[in-house]
């Protein structure tokens, strides 16, 4: 009846409301463009492409307690790069692998959470399998609302132990059995600024320490341990006109590899109707190579030198271009959702002696269920 | 697990936590801080104190509005709410009304006398935003004591449970919010205040959980000319209505339960009688001919037949 509804809008049981159950199924394509063929002396020009399937629970268990389940599995085939040498024109040429690596990936973590008025806290496990590596972690996490919940520290630590067993390590004298290790901390403040805004800052850092080296390259000597910390900025602000709300986040990112990245990303959300949300969103990404980050490798050098041609630790810059639609109706959601990356050396905010030939390009595309009751 | 009972002043009633707990310091620790809170909102709210938020929005009555928290919104909405579901008998401006029938009143008043002060009833003159209220009126005032005290039982109720206090409950002044059952499962005995006999109960109900308020026409009345009349007042016309005795309702939550008793109060006795069926909530009404009404009867012969 009315009393009991206009009941419910009063704070003390807005906060005790029993969470619902929340069940989402996702399924992407991620599809990397191909390399170059005339950057290729041998091996296959046929990036990675992966199918994943994702599915997540959400339940409330106790008054007070909720338990999160999540898995996904992902199917990857295609070549990636094993190392660079010199081509005719003295830049860097690819060695890819052959074409058919395919692997699997498994992932699954659940999750226990304990509200109170004005905090919660988490434990979440994981384990993920693959063919040649093998992953369990650990998440603390901690949230307390202060201010009458206008301000929001949240903290978090995580440890994982990785495993990595390469295929073919007798075949192509690679180790055969090696691990790493992963500590991580994180804190954040959120801000309600106003009715309509809100700033989130946070900083985390990482210690990785083990063996950081890719097995699959010809040649790659990486130190035993790395630090990472990143510091980011979020902030949100809505528009009643035209009804849409900014998202804009700023990340930065230094390790002692000698990598630093800025990250910018901007989204919007307009709703077009009630039913129906309309998000384009663009992000920049300008990474600094590493220290011992090589174009093309040395095979003279002795191997207990550091030296790396990894893509990933080169210099270079990246645009990605989504748009996102959720459809809703009643309890339950749909959205479709497509991203083009792009990257190169020129988008980079320093300068590269090279552009990378194995620099990305790729495609994602997700459709995403969601249901509540 | 014991039982530690915590018995406290607040509201202008005696009140009374009961807890089960495995250590007598969780107990304290949990009533301390709900005594506290019970405490914030009877400063909050007071009509007596120079600082309240009553005392500034009625001290600006028909000169400006007043500034006011999502916790005072989501109340005076409430109120609105119970206002409209009550065909304007609810009404939370009723208060001024006690400037003709208090205590200290030994003859009826004279029509010219109620009139000046009915002007100066009436919810729907209020202006209420998100976050400003406005009494159009100098001489207008609110009082949040017909839905605070409930609303307060549900609070300490809601804080006791996340500090993992599961069996015990919370009683302000009669209006009790059930915790959770003792903690050998079963359900707690709540008596039920006899009418005309302060001293003795009626009925006793078994409840585990939800929330049980009563009130009646009973507690607070005027003679005036060797006639009873009840504190209970039609903001409408004025004059003092002709209840029925004692109402209890059990609901979800002690604010809804005392709304639908206070309405069923103010309707008189036959129109009370039909609101109570008209709700979806259990309830025990005791006309002036102390016949007992309603679906917690059987409740009470059953407690009755116990003894």
């Amino acid at each position: 009846m009315a009393l009991s509804t206009a009941a419910l809008s009063l704070p003390a049981f807005s906060a005790s409301q029993p969470p619902e159950i929340e069940l989402s199924l996702k399924t992407s394509v991620y599809k990397e463009g191909d390399v170059p063929i005339h950057r290729v002396v041998s091996g296959s020009e046929e990036r990675y492409e992966i199918d994943i399937q994702q599915f997540y629970l959400l339940t409330p268990v106790a008054r007070n307690w909720s338990l999160a389940f999540n898995a996904s599995h992902e199917t990857m085939s295609g070549a990636s790069p094993w190392g660079t040498v010199p081509g005719i024109d003295g830049r860097p040429t690819l060695i890819m692998s052959g074409a058919t690596i395919r692997d699997s990936r498994t992932e699954l973590s659940v999750g226990v959470n304990r509200y109170t008025d004005n905090a919660s806290f988490g434990i979440g496990f994981t384990h993920s399998n693959e063919d040649d590596y093998e992953a369990d972690a650990i998440v603390l996490s901690g949230e307390w609302d202060f201010n009458n919940k206008l301000s929001t520290l949240a903290l978090g630590l995580s440890y994982s132990d990785d495993k990595i067993e390469p295929t073919d390590a007798l075949l192509f004298g690679r180790v055969q059995k090696e691990d790493k290790r992963s500590r991580s901390f994180s804190i954040s403040w959120t801000q309600v600024l106003n009715k309509t805004s809100l700033l989130q800052s946070g900083l985390s850092v990482t210690k990785q320490d083990g063996y950081l080296t890719d097995p699959y390259k010809l040649r790659d000597v990486r130190p035993d341990e790395r630090l990472e910390w990143a510091l980011s900025l979020r902030y949100r602000k809505f528009f009643e006109n035209p009804d849409g709300a900014l998202h804009l986040d700023y990340r930065y990112y230094d390790d002692d590899f000698g990598v630093h990245s800025h990250t910018v990303q901007t989204a919007w959300y307009q709703n077009i109707s009630e039913q129906f949300q309309l998000v384009p969103s663009l992000r920049y990404y300008s990474q600094r190579e590493a220290d011992f980050y090589l174009a093309i490798d040395d095979f003279t050098l002795p191997l207990i030198v550091n030296q790396s041609s990894d893509y990933r630790l080169s210099t270079y810059g990246a645009y990605t271009f989504g748009l996102k639609g959720i459809f809703k109706h009643n309890n339950w959601s749909v959205n479709i959702s497509l991203d083009r990356y792009i990257s190169n050396d020129k988008y980079a905010l320093s300068d590269a002696q090279f552009k990378h030939p194995a620099l990305l390009d790729f495609s994602l595309m997700s459709v995403g269920f969601d249901i509540r009751f | 697990m014991e039982l530690y009972e915590f018995p406290f002043h607040a509201m202008g009633c005696p009140c009374e936590l009961r807890f089960y707990a495995d250590k007598k310091q969780t107990a304290e620790r949990v009533a301390e801080q709900c005594i506290a809170e019970a405490r914030r909102f009877e400063y909050k709210y007071s009509r007596y104190l120079e600082d309240s938020v009553t005392t500034h929005i009625n001290h600006s009555a028909g000169l400006r509005p007043i500034q006011i928290d999502q916790e005072t919104h989501a109340i005076l909405h409430y109120a609105q709410v119970c206002y409209e579901q009550s065909n304007g008998l609810f009404d939370i401006t009723s208060g001024v009304l006690r400037k003709v029938w208090n205590q200290d009143r030994r003859s009826l008043p004279v029509d010219s006398e109620l009139q000046s002060l009915v002007e100066l009833v009436g919810w729907h003159k209020v202006e209420l935003n998100d976050d400003t209220v406005y009494l159009p009126a100098l001489g207008m005032e609110l009082d949040f004591g017909g839905v605070v005290k409930e609303y307060v039982a549900d609070t300490l109720t809601v804080m006791a449970r996340s500090s993992a206090i599961e069996h015990g409950f919370v009683n302000l002044g009669g209006d009790i919010s059930i915790i959770g059952p003792q903690v050998n499962g079963e359900p707690w005995s709540i008596g039920i205040v006899h009418p005309t006999e302060p001293d003795t109960a009626i009925a006793a109900i078994a409840l585990s959980s939800g929330a049980i308020t009563t009130s009646g026409g009973y507690e607070r009345y005027f003679d005036i000319d060797n006639r009873h009349y009840s504190h209970l007042i039609n903001p409408k016309t004025g004059w003092p209505v002709e209840s029925l005795l004692s109402v209890s309702v059990v609901a979800d939550k002690a604010i809804v339960a005392g709304s639908i008793s206070s309405i069923a109060l103010l309707n008189g006795e036959v129109d009370g009688l039909a609101w109570l069926a008209s709700c979806d909530s259990a309830y025990l009404a005791i006309d002036c001919a102390l016949v007992c009404h309603g679906d917690l009867v059987n409740t009470i012969e059953k407690s009755n037949a116990l003894k």
